[in-house]
């Protein structure tokens, strides 16, 4: 009963959300709250509309829901400093703050998407040894990313310091760290699809 | 958490989705459960054994290396 006053609350937040930004001619965040709406209730629509019923929200969906609620509002938070350092410094020169913002509340919407089908059905399907592959390979990915920031960083600064075209970081950070963000990426994606599509919860015989 | 839930559901000539609507869960829930891949709450535990008559114990074999 909880959640489903959450579910409600958060149906109405987004409508007075989107009247706002109607009302102030911002269309990107407008759409980008629809896209993000169908992304996380999509379930409960679906139900709606084939059943006129809410779907069950039991313990073990109400554990996803918390789970992915918080991974949801941690990338919130980090994306949140760097979307304001990345303002900050004036990276976005031209961009309207509109799609900016929109941008932000799609990605949550599939971070959040992404998040419930792995605790709902990915970790369930997986074994500990893929789970620990899959650990390894996300991590990999976002050291290979912060390497690349850092790199690039690093190689205009040796750059601007000593007045050479500095080759050691230039190579790290456009070749070495790139391919293996691209490698930790492939492999993450293929143990996440490996789960998703595994043996539990596929239409069992009863 | 193993478990002999198909096996006490069979004998109790419940479905998933019969079982699923008695102990208030999804039924993909169940079909976790049989598969010893979801550890239920002691009360969904508690429903389960109720529904199916039997005990919980009898249901959820508890790998003593696990807990």
């Amino acid at each position: 009963v909880k959640m489903r006053w959450i579910l409600i609350a958060y149906a109405a937040i987004s409508i007075l959300g989107l009247m706002i930004m109607l009302s102030r001619e911002n269309v990107y965040v407008v759409i980008a709250l629809i896209i993000g709406f169908l992304l996380l209730g999509h379930r409960e629509l679906w139900s709606l509309i084939r059943y006129r019923r809410l779907p069950v929200i039991d313990e073990r969906v109400k554990n996803n829901l918390t789970s992915a609620m918080r991974l949801t509002g941690s990338f919130f938070f980090i994306a949140s400093i760097v979307l304001i350092l990345l303002l900050r410094f004036n990276v976005f020169r031209d961009t309207p703050t509109g799609l900016i913002i929109s941008g932000q509340l799609v990605v949550l919407g599939i971070v959040y998407l992404v998040g419930y089908h792995y605790y709902d059905r990915v970790q369930p399907n997986l074994g500990e040894r893929a789970t620990h592959w899959l650990k390894i390979c996300l991590i990999t990915a976002g050291l290979s990313l912060s390497t690349i920031a850092l790199a690039i960083t690093l190689h205009n600064l040796v750059s601007y310091l000593f007045g050479v075209e500095e080759a050691f970081f230039f190579i790290l950070g456009l070749l070495m760290a790139p391919a293996v963000l691209a490698v930790s990426l492939l492999g993450s994606l293929t143990i996440f699809i490996r789960g998703l599509f595994g043996p539990t919860g596929q239409g069992e015989i009863q | 958490v193993k478990t002999r839930m198909k096996e006490y559901r069979a004998r109790a000539g419940l479905t998933q989705e019969k079982l699923a609507e008695i102990v208030g869960v999804r039924r993909e829930t169940i079909i976790f459960l049989e598969k010893g891949k979801y550890n239920p709450s002691l009360k969904l535990a508690y429903s389960i054994a109720r529904a199916l008559d039997a005990s919980i114990e009898g249901i959820f074999i508890f790998d003593d290396e696990q807990i």
